[in-house]
């Protein structure tokens, strides 16, 4: 079980949907993260970049083809930080609402009732 | 640290981390050239078969085994739809391989009936003809047979 600790760096909804977004994959093309968060590429650019800098993403370049991809994965500091926030999330509705059943790693029945942040 | 948020908003936050999972989750699937280009060989080795050349035949099915071995190792998990994402292996169902292979197999025993009942009809080319039907259920099937399986949940049991 992972202790719930809140990340103020992975709460903004941008990047709190990289991050889970991110958490769901090995690896994902800037591509991908760009057009499903519909952000712009430098608005997407500038969050990894301070994901990047906290140790949390990594962007790799490799060349796929005769094309070079620029490709975004979490760290395990970052998963570790992700699991953490999650975790604390639902502390915090736990604690609220004491009934409130775990319901699977990330909240999963907790979150189905709740609309998406963007 | 206790965090300064409403339960209201950490449910809203939990929605969006539930969201985005969900968004890698439906890229679990078999890349559609896999079924169509396993539907074109079906037919492409039913019509060799109805060549009547032990010797093609014998040639043609091993290279068929050999390319689809190859193929398969990187797209049977389900995680490599395309290149943008890699879908982490426990959210995807870990029966997807045992599923398609066994789907496959299922396909070459409905080929080999068809082919006996058509040539027992006295079909001209028996193979062929039950080849295509294969090649059909494969093309579209495959797709109904991989979305069946995200529904029945993504790192769970099929």
């Amino acid at each position: 079980m992972t202790a719930p600790r809140f990340d103020e760096l992975i709460h903004p909804s941008t990047r709190l949907s990289i991050v889970a977004l991110l958490a769901a994959a090995d690896w994902s093309d800037f591509s991908f993260v760009r057009d499903r968060l519909d952000l712009s590429d430098s608005a997407l650019s500038k969050q990894l970049s301070t994901l990047e800098g906290a140790g949390y993403v990594a962007v790799d370049r490799p060349l796929v083809g005769r094309r070079r991809r620029v490709r975004a994965r979490l760290t395990a500091t970052g998963r570790a930080a992700f699991e953490g926030h999650v975790a604390a999330l639902r502390a915090v509705i736990e604690s609220a609402d004491p009934t409130a059943a775990d319901e699977g790693p990330t909240g999963r029945g907790e979150a189905a009732d709740a609309a998406p942040m963007r | 640290m206790t965090p300064d948020i409403s339960p209201t908003e950490a449910r809203l936050a939990l929605g969006t981390v539930e969201h985005r999972r969900q968004q890698v989750v439906d890229e679990i699937d078999m890349p559609r050239w896999y079924w169509w280009g396993l539907a074109v060989a079906w037919v492409a080795l039913g019509v060799v078969v109805d060549l009547g050349n032990p010797v093609a035949t014998t040639i043609v099915t091993l290279a068929f085994g050999a390319v689809h071995a190859a193929v398969a190792q990187r797209v049977l998990s389900g995680r490599h739809r395309t290149r943008g994402v890699s879908v982490r292996a426990e959210l995807a169902n870990r029966h997807i391989p045992a599923l398609v292979i066994g789907y496959v197999l299922a396909l070459g025993a409905l080929t080999t009936a068809l082919g006996f009942l058509a040539a027992a009809d006295g079909a001209a080319h028996p193979t062929t003809m039950a080849g295509v039907v294969a090649g059909l259920a494969l093309a579209l099937g495959g797709p109904d047979l991989m979305a069946w399986a995200r529904r029945r949940g993504a790192g769970g049991d099929a």
